[in-house]
């Protein structure tokens, strides 16, 4: 089974800091988002079983060279990095199909992988965005896959409802964090990393055009106003009078 | 010169420190009281290579460089020490064989340090040595084509261990000293109960009793009369372990002090506040940053140089340095914890237990500084 | 000719999307597309006017390929260019789709509406895990919106109206349903809270959570934790999780216990009503979210508020 994870760089969230409730990015290290290491552990586990090959696809403007060594140390064969300087901050629809140019360019797969959304943006579109770009039928909010032969049988897992899914391979699915625990690499696997081919492609070597962002326009970016007052409770005797007067049934 | 890690190493030392938090943090309790690892644990370490990491891969090990080796002990170390001096031991002795050893003892021996359920141990120490080399008294009579070795080593880590010993004994005959390599609880091997350690415990020491030891005559490991200058380069090579462990147990007890003068308050006000902890939190920044600093150029000192013994003063120095500073540290961490920096319930009493036995390990501090000294004056 | 197309998979989901196209002025000719199974759910949505429906998509809901071309014709068809949906796990994977078929730009997890200069609709949405509120408009012509559930005011009901079948091609799909099932979850369903006691890494010891178990009972409230806790941890179940990865949440009261404050949790607990948080680092972001701050060890003070909450009012 040929195995597509799409992988995207993030900003490392717990080294962000405000500054006059603006995000401030600079010299903040870019690492794999979570949900995207658990997809590639399912991968992983998918590609063992079928003497498969994993080829991890990554857009953005930054270094990914760095950033992607993470990922072929955990267990993904080749990668192909899509750089350019239009990706920078780039709309869910460019990425899309940066990403479905990409996926082309590897030749055919039968299961192209993202996390259900990334840390920071959280939009959960490009998978859908894709999976039309390429027309191959989709299933978001995965909690598991299994080969059956030639069909995969996928756990859709929705706010309310479990949906067991049958999908003839090429398929595109976004993963939930907990479909996989994703593996520390060893030191054996980071050193191989180094060895993988990662090939790096522009936009234009790709063929994607200066028309394909759908236009999202940000205003403004800023810490949300909270607004509460932080009163400080002086003592336990207070404490316990104010959790008396606040909670909902009165309190004991 | 640039003080940057590789992304390589960044990642080992991120997946050294991923493990250590996830999987030895909550096991440190039961490590510290059972003075045992639990074997889960070494299982996972093996999974991750820690195990041999400057051995050829041939053999089973990861191929890494020192500076790979002291970001990925220190990361351990860091979380529970103990664990860390498990793997060192292995390490150093994992590495005499691949630089000492036949191709039939390196195919032989070093995998088993490799495999996480056998460890390997290195046996010099003495009652009667004390630090003294020249006062070894265990002996090995040549018979025929076997030696029969007898004696006593002291404090000897993972000696509980199966997996194989590297043992230094005197030869009757000759009188020259030589090191031998054989397996754990062969005939005639036993050990002791364990040593009742104040601090870094999960590897706990043993006395190795050798009690007619026969070995083939190939178990000679690097050649008659080497032992010695086998000592000096697992001498150097031990120390870097030593000193990334006691680096790991700084960062703990300087993260530990920084944390408390930030949380713990003082009429309302968090005692960071106050000067007397910035002088703290200055003096425990500098002393980590020198030691971290100078620990990370001992690995690139050593993956340089042919003859690891060459590092030896380097190596020896850089022990002293970094074992002493941490029992400053953790005593400055202490000292912003104030009265419950003695309480049990605070993680830095148990450090101050550990940190305190670096400086007395692996060759005491006024010994090493006679050593030092020396090599410097030679030139 | 309307400006919101609003689709609802759900009876519950219709009187929300209503009343965000509502306060946008999209008042009672608003579309509204009903795609949810049966009869009775049918009936309920009526319940705020005239409906759409595409017959035979009650039965492909799990194909979102089919069900995002299906949508896409009925855009076309009943020329709505603000296409309204749930950001549900469901609506948002959908949404994307139908976004690339129309060539639209879409935002999810949208939690505010309002118009901006010509009357272009600005969209607040969280980002950087809940860090900051991002303002962002579309700019294509037509607009794909997923609304966050529980951030709008609901639509009155307008009274029952006609049901129009809307006669366009459900595209054919491959992704078989073989079993729905109800999730399996933890009784306690945070999220639907009216008080939380949520404990982060700064209570330390595990015993310690006995103490709080009890301080929850006398508050009436439910145990939550942030996601270490549950997860590197293990002391309690993952879906006592509140934030980014866990449950978005919106009690009455919630107390927080040794939480830090980090994006990632707060985006799950900033829509409660009254937030009050008991923790050693008077620095911790959690304090500029909160009403009230009690600044304490919680393994000194866990004893006695225990002991003073249970011993009951006086």
């Amino acid at each position: 089974m040929r195995i597509a994870v799409a992988m995207k760089p993030v900003p490392d969230l717990l080294q962000i800091r405000m500054k006059d409730r603006r995000p401030v990015l600079e010299d903040v290290p870019v690492v794999l988002g979570a949900i995207d290491r658990s997809a590639l552990e399912i991968a992983v586990e998918l590609k063992e079983k079928t003497s498969g090959h994993i080829v991890v696809l990554m857009a953005g403007d930054g270094r990914l060279e760095d950033t992607v060594k993470e990922a072929l140390a955990a267990g993904a064969d080749e990668a192909l990095l899509i750089r350019d300087a239009r990706l920078n901050g780039a709309d869910g629809s460019l990425s899309a199909h940066a990403l479905a140019a990409g996926v082309r360019k590897i030749g055919p797969v039968d299961l192209l992988l993202f996390g259900e959304g990334s840390t920071d943006n959280y939009s959960g579109q490009v998978m859908s965005r894709v999976s039309e770009i390429l027309g191959i039928p989709q299933a978001g909010y995965v909690r598991d896959i299994v080969v059956e032969g030639e069909t995969l049988i996928v756990t859709r897992s929705l706010e309310d409802e479990e949906e067991i899914l049958e999908i003839r391979p090429p398929a595109a699915f976004s993963v939930l964090s907990e479909i996989r625990e994703p593996r520390i690499p060893s030191v054996t696997a980071i050193l191989k990393a180094r060895k993988k081919p990662a090939t790096v492609l522009s936009l234009d070597e790709l063929g994607v055009g200066t028309g394909s962002g759908a236009g999202v326009e940000t205003v403004s970016t800023l810490a949300p106003m909270t607004g509460r007052k932080g009163e400080r409770i002086p003592s336990l005797e207070e404490l316990v009078r104010v959790l008396r007067k606040e909670a909902p049934g009165g309190g004991a | 010169m640039d003080f940057q890690l590789t992304k390589e190493e960044q990642l080992i030392q991120g997946a050294a420190r991923e493990f250590a938090e996830k999987e030895i943090g909550p096991a440190v309790e039961e490590i510290v009281s059972s003075n045992r690892v639990p074997e889960e644990i070494l299982a996972g370490l093996r999974e991750l290579d820690l195990f041999a990491l400057p051995v050829p891969e041939v053999y089973g090990g990861a191929e890494a460089g020192y500076v790979c080796y002291i970001l990925a002990m220190e990361q351990i170390a860091r979380v529970c020490p103990g664990v860390a001096v498990i793997l060192s031991v292995n390490n150093l002795a994992a590495a005499a064989v691949n630089i000492f050893g036949t191709e039939e003892q390196k195919k032989r021996y070093i995998p088993q340090g490799t495999r996480g359920d056998t460890a390997f141990s290195f046996a010099f120490t003495e009652p009667g040595t004390g630090s003294d080399p020249k006062q070894l008294a265990a002996t090995a009579k040549k018979d025929g084509d076997h030696y029969v070795l007898n004696g006593t080593k002291r404090f000897i880590t993972n000696s509980s261990y199966r997996g194989p010993i590297i043992v230094f004994a005197r030869e009757t005959e000759t009188d020259q000293v030589n090191a031998f390599i054989l397996d754990k609880f062969c005939e005639g091997y036993s050990v002791s109960e364990p040593w009742n350690k104040m601090g870094v415990k999960g590897a706990p020491l043993h006395d190795v009793y050798l009690r007619d030891v026969r070995i083939p005559a190939e178990n000679v490991l690097g050649g008659l009369g080497k032992g010695f200058w086998i000592l000096k380069v697992a001498m150097a090579l031990g120390k870097i372990g030593i000193s990334s462990i006691f680096l790991g147990a700084m960062l703990a007890a300087y993260e530990d002090g920084l944390r408390y003068a930030v949380e713990k308050t003082h009429r309302g006000e968090p005692i960071a506040k106050f000067q007397a902890i910035q002088m703290a939190v200055a003096d425990m920044f500098m002393k980590y940053e020198s030691c971290r600093w100078m620990t990370y150029r001992l690995g690139s000192l050593a993956e340089r140089a042919k003859d690891k013994g060459d590092i030896l003063k380097d190596s020896a120095a850089t022990k002293i340095f970094v074992t002493e500073t941490a029992v400053d540290v953790a005593r400055i961490s202490m000292g912003i914890h104030g009265s419950y920096g003695v309480m049990e319930d605070y993680r830095i009493s148990r450090l101050w237990k550990d940190v305190i036995f670096g400086p007395q390990v692996e060759g005491v501090s006024h010994l090493l500084k006679v050593l030092v000294a020396g090599e410097i004056l030679r030139k | 000719m309307t400006e919101f197309l609003a689709v609802a998979w759900k009876a519950g989901e219709v009187p929300e999307l209503l009343g965000a196209a509502g306060t946008l002025g999209g008042g009672d000719e608003t579309a509204l597309l009903f795609l949810g199974g049966d009869e009775e759910a049918r009936q309920a949505a009526a319940r705020w006017g005239a409906l759409h429906r595409i017959p035979g998509i009650e039965t492909r809901l799990a194909d979102t390929g089919s069900v995002a071309g299906a949508l896409a014709g009925a855009q076309k068809a009943l020329f709505a260019p603000v296409v309204l949906l749930p950001s549900t796990r469901r609506g948002k994977e959908t949404a994307g789709r139908l976004a690339q078929i129309l060539g639209a730009g879409v935002l999810t997890d949208v939690h505010r509406m309002e118009r901006g200069e010509g009357g272009a609709i600005c969209c607040h949405r969280y980002a950087l895990g809940g860090a900051a509120v991002s303002v962002q408009r579309i700019g294509t012509a037509v607009q794909v919106i997923a609304l966050d559930p529980g951030s709008f005011e609901a639509a009155p009901e307008r009274g029952p109206g006609p049901v129009n079948e809307l006669s366009v091609p459900l595209p054919e799909g491959s992704v078989v349903l073989r079993e729905a099932r109800p999730r399996v979850r933890d009784t306690v369903d945070i999220a639907a809270a009216d008080c939380l006691v949520a404990v982060g890494l700064g209570l330390d010891r595990k015993e310690d959570l006995a103490l709080v178990e009890r301080l929850a009972r006398a508050v009436g409230g439910e145990i939550a934790c942030s996601k270490p806790v549950a997860t590197d941890r293990k002391w309690l179940p993952e879906d006592r999780i509140i934030g980014l990865s866990g449950k978005k949440c919106r009690p009455a009261l919630a107390v927080l216990l040794g939480i830090s404050g980090q994006v990632q949790f707060t985006v799950g607990i900033r829509d409660a009503k009254t937030i009050l948080s008991v923790n050693t680092d008077e620095n911790a972001a959690i304090m500029t979210l909160s009403d009230y701050v009690f600044i304490a060890d919680l393994r000194e003070i866990l004893p006695e508020l225990a002991g003073k909450m249970d011993a009951g009012p006086g």
